[in-house]
């Protein structure tokens, strides 16, 4: 069963987040800023993350371009409200497979993960 | 501060609340005001920068809180609710800030915008930015809302 990390801010979002994707994967942690998720991330080797933007400490796009930097194999789905053209392309640019626009329907989520390992 | 920056969270204020909490929300009035001082119990408030920069500030009452909450863990206990409330109402804010943001961003622009800091109960003072403020007010069937918009135009 393939390993997921949860990066939001917000706790309700980090529940929901989890009960959509623990019917379909393991998920091994969860962090509610960018610097913890790069702590979590290098202990727990997860298989995926995924990420929302708007976050204190450090930034989600920030997060991305650490956590790919040091780690280029990292699958980073974003997660997050901030879905305007520049915003996506920034990330999609930046090693995020893919990007996904809050409010989400619970099957874009296990549809995004599942096609990170296709 | 121009009207046109309010349409947008009009438009993700309705489709954000019948998507994330199940209820359809009808526009009350709209008032313009010189801060965006919220006037209910329950208050989210967002800074935005970039092609527009302000302040947004979404205001509730504990009802409509708690409906929020309770549409966005089903299954959770009254007991459970309660201690989520700010992070559920903060993650409306969010989300509703962040989908008008997409709509006022449009092709070329891009707006940022600041993690929800929440106020609540009366006995805090909070100065808030004299900035011309369109206050739209929402009802619906579980209590009103009201959104403070307070932008201006920023840089890309």
């Amino acid at each position: 069963m393939k390993r997921g990390l949860i990066v939001d801010d917000a706790t309700v979002m980090r529940m929901r987040l989890r009960d959509i994707l623990q019917t379909r994967f393991e998920v091994v942690g969860e962090a509610e800023n960018g610097q913890r998720a790069l702590e979590l991330y290098a202990q727990l080797k997860p298989d995926f993350v995924t990420m929302d933007i708007t976050m204190a400490e450090m930034n989600g796009m920030d997060a991305l371009k650490n956590l790919v930097a040091r780690h280029p194999e990292a699958k980073v789905v974003m997660v997050s409200a901030m879905g305007q053209k520049a915003m996506v392309f920034e990330a999609l640019s930046q090693g995020a497979r893919d990007f996904i626009i809050k409010p989400f329907d619970p099957d874009r989520v296990v549809m995004a993960i599942n096609r990170l390992f296709d | 501060m121009k009207v046109e920056y309010a349409n947008p969270f009009v438009i993700a204020a309705v489709q954000t609340f019948q998507k994330e909490v199940g209820v359809r929300l009808s526009r009350k009035d709209l008032k313009v005001k010189d801060s965006p001082v919220p006037s209910q119990a329950l208050s989210i408030i967002i800074g935005v920068t970039g092609a527009v920069r302000g302040q947004v500030v979404l205001s509730m009452d504990e009802n409509v809180a708690m409906a929020v909450t309770k549409a966005m863990l089903p299954g959770k206990l009254p007991v459970e609710l309660k201690k989520l409330i700010n992070s559920a109402v903060s993650e409306l804010a969010n989300i509703i800030t962040g989908q008008a943001s997409i709509l006022l961003a449009g092709d070329h622009g891009k707006i940022d915008i600041t993690p929800p800091a929440i106020i609540s109960g009366g006995a805090l003072k909070m100065d808030f930015l004299n900035l011309q403020t369109i206050c739209l007010s929402f009802l619906s069937e579980v209590g009103t809302l009201e959104l403070n918009i307070a932008l201006t135009e920023g840089h890309s």
